[in-house]
């Protein structure tokens, strides 16, 4: 009862007009990013958050959140429709979604996209409701050695499912860390790499940081291609809602997809890329027709549409009982809870219920927004797939830029934001992923204290890091993860996971 | 590829052993009492191991000369020159944004990125640039009440 109790304050809170309009704002924002190939929801959210920085806590949250799940939904527009994934979870969508376009079922494909990611949206809220209280009560127990180890386990994990080479994304976790640690020291107050620079005291905004890594970087890498005009498939988009037929398919589809991806959304590293890819081969395996996947199955759109949706509500558990964020979208959502003094954790709950239940309101009532946007919207979205690319980016641009500059109303934000970009540019071009290093980066100073404080409490001895029971299970499995890469059927299998530039 | 994956890999290392030297300079303390440079002691060092590692591996598998043949596709077969000159021109806006004020900087940009960068019909380039600047504007220094520079003329 305290539950439903603690959900009904939170609707409260959501249906204030400021945080309704965040609600709405987020989810329209980010079915547009996710529409618009070019750019995604990482770079979208961190091009807004110093938008949210005057707003409440729970208002940012809710606006940022609504980007995130938004873009979920708006992805698999372009997937069907141009067979372009607006974002990397829709991927998978584009082999069965084009296909049935193609078959002029575009409109089945949008419809049960659109329905299949609502009930799994919604599901994967009702799991949020249940596991994020009992995993709260029990991170009570933790200490500086649990979050260390935790830490180190979900670092470890993050890099293991990234893909791409490990050692490069080990190298990019280790700069993060450094780059996260610049500043003033906490313990002794020191300034540890400012150069004279006074805004360096409070260390590299996380604004800047993921602006210029994911902001900026993703306009260099299309502007140096040649921005040819895309040709979207011309096809009267009529009939978006499924028939029985369609639903007798599809729902089995949707409720599995809905269960693994809510639980592959909790696994740091896991998320809506990998929900969307297992959910498609788990039902090409179950499938009686398995050679109708390819050629416009509708299992094929509603079993991956339904698991990335789902990762999502499974993907707030970690970051909001225990502060660690599975993923980089998840980390920018810590980063932007951290701006305004809220630090999620075991007592989050407790402390800034407000926050937790009316984000998980906000969520019901986004998922029926979206319901409403995508469907009876779709002729727009489809007009705005033809937007050039060259009319966008200076409005991108600018945007970062005066972003980046409201922060702290200073240039040098812009400075570091630009040099940020740059390098974002110059490892996608060598292959180096970002996501490894903003996770690091965030959790740096939670990884430096953690570190410091537990080396200090156990008298400098490592062992303090196995000799309790949770602490040590995390240790145990991080060096299980790193001693698996030297398996080769295991590295095997991690090479088969695609590269994220692949995906995108 | 290869002889990129070399040049990243030193450029990392160097990034590494300047990271560790420094932490160390700044005090990495004992293990009782772990100092302020203890944590870019320990990261930069793990970055120079696996950096060396990366290099290390660059030269196993096929040959240089084979590699070689291939064409230089991460520059040569891309619009490169573009970044370049857009990064100029941003770093141009950050340089001179608090002494030609937000709406004439921000005016210039729009103007360098659609007529320059990727030339755009006016019609479009001036409807564009002036709804967005119009358009943040209103989001940045009207609703948000952040204060955007007003440089030397005063607006």
């Amino acid at each position: 009862m305290d539950v439903i109790h603690q959900l009904i304050s939170g609707f409260y809170v959501v249906c204030e007009p400021t945080n309704l309009l965040a609600c709405f704002v987020g989810v329209f924002i980010g079915t547009l990013i996710g529409v618009l190939p070019g750019i995604g929801p990482v770079g979208a959210m961190s091009i807004l958050l110093p938008a949210t920085l005057k707003a409440s806590p729970i208002t940012s949250l809710i606006l940022l959140a609504g980007i995130y799940y938004g873009a979920m939904y708006g992805g698999s527009t372009t997937s069907i429709l141009v067979n372009i994934p607006g974002e990397a979870a829709s991927v998978v969508t584009c082999l069965d979604g084009y296909q049935m376009a193609r078959q002029g079922r575009a409109g089945r494909a949008l419809g049960i996209s659109a329905f299949g990611s609502f009930i799994a949206g919604t599901l994967s809220i009702f799991g949020l409701m249940l596991l994020a209280p009992l995993l709260a009560s029990m991170a009570l127990q933790f200490g500086p050695p649990e979050y260390f180890s935790l830490i180190c386990l979900g670092l470890t994990l993050l890099i293991y499912m990234a893909s791409g080479s490990i050692i490069r994304a080990f190298m990019m976790a280790a700069f993060g860390i450094i780059t996260g640690c610049i500043g003033q020291d906490p313990h002794t107050g020191s300034s540890r790499f400012v150069f004279g620079i006074p805004d360096l005291l409070d260390g590299i905004g996380l604004a800047p940081f993921v602006m210029g890594l994911f902001g900026i970087s993703e306009v260099f890498m299309n502007i140096e291609q040649q921005l040819t005009k895309r040709s979207i498939f011309n096809t009267k988009i009529k009939g978006l809602l499924p028939d029985r037929q369609d639903w007798k398919d599809s729902i089995m589809p949707i409720l599995r997809g809905s269960v693994l991806g809510f639980f592959l959304g909790i696994l740091p590293g896991g998320g809506a890329v990998l929900s969307s890819f297992t959910s498609y081969a788990v039902e090409k395996k179950i499938s009686k027709h398995p050679e109708k996947f390819g050629k416009g199955a509708i299992e094929g759109v509603a079993g991956p549409e339904s698991a990335n949706n789902s990762a999502t509500g499974g993907a707030f558990i970690p970051m909001l009982t225990l502060g660690i964020p599975p993923n980089v979208t998840m980390a920018l959502l810590l980063g932007a809870l951290m701006i305004h003094g809220v630090t999620p954790g075991p007592l989050f709950m407790r402390d800034h219920s407000q926050v937790f239940w009316g984000l998980v309101s906000s969520m019901y009532l986004g998922n029926v927004m979206l319901l409403v946007l995508n469907l009876p919207l779709i002729g727009l979205w489809v007009k705005v797939l033809k937007i050039p690319y060259k009319i966008l980016f200076p409005l991108i641009l600018l945007f970062c830029l005066i972003g980046a500059y409201t922060i702290n109303n200073s240039t040098v934000d812009i400075i570091l934001m630009l040099i940020f970009g740059v390098l974002g540019y110059l490892m996608r071009k060598y292959k180096f992923e970002g996501s490894p290093m903003v996770l690091a980066f965030i959790l740096g100073r939670m990884f430096e204290n953690s570190l410091r404080q537990s080396l200090i409490m156990s008298d400098g001895s490592f062992l303090i890091f196995f000799t309790r029971p949770i602490a040590a299970g995390g240790m145990t499995l991080t060096i299980l993860m790193l001693l698996s890469h030297v398996i080769p059927a295991l590295r095997k299998k991690r090479k088969a996971i695609p590269l994220e530039e692949e995906r995108t | 590829m290869k002889k990129h994956q070399q040049v990243s890999s030193i450029f990392w290392m160097l990034v590494g052993v300047y990271f560790t030297i420094s932490g160390y300079r700044l005090g990495i303390g004992s293990l009782h009492k772990p100092g302020p440079g203890l944590i870019f002691f320990l990261a930069a060092l793990l970055l120079t191991i696996l950096s060396i590692i990366n290099l290390v591996g660059t030269f196993r598998g096929k040959s240089v000369a084979e590699e070689d043949k291939k064409k230089d596709s991460l520059w040569s077969s891309v619009r490169w020159q573009k970044v370049v000159i857009v990064l100029g021109g941003l770093l141009a806006y950050a340089c001179f944004l608090n002494i030609l004020g937000f709406l004439l900087s921000t005016s210039l940009l729009m103007f360098f990125l659609y007529k320059v960068v990727e030339p755009t019909g006016w019609l479009v380039a001036g409807v564009s640039s002036i709804t967005t600047i119009l358009f943040s504007y209103l989001i940045f220094e009207v609703w948000l009440k952040v204060s955007l520079p007003v440089g030397f003329l005063g607006f």
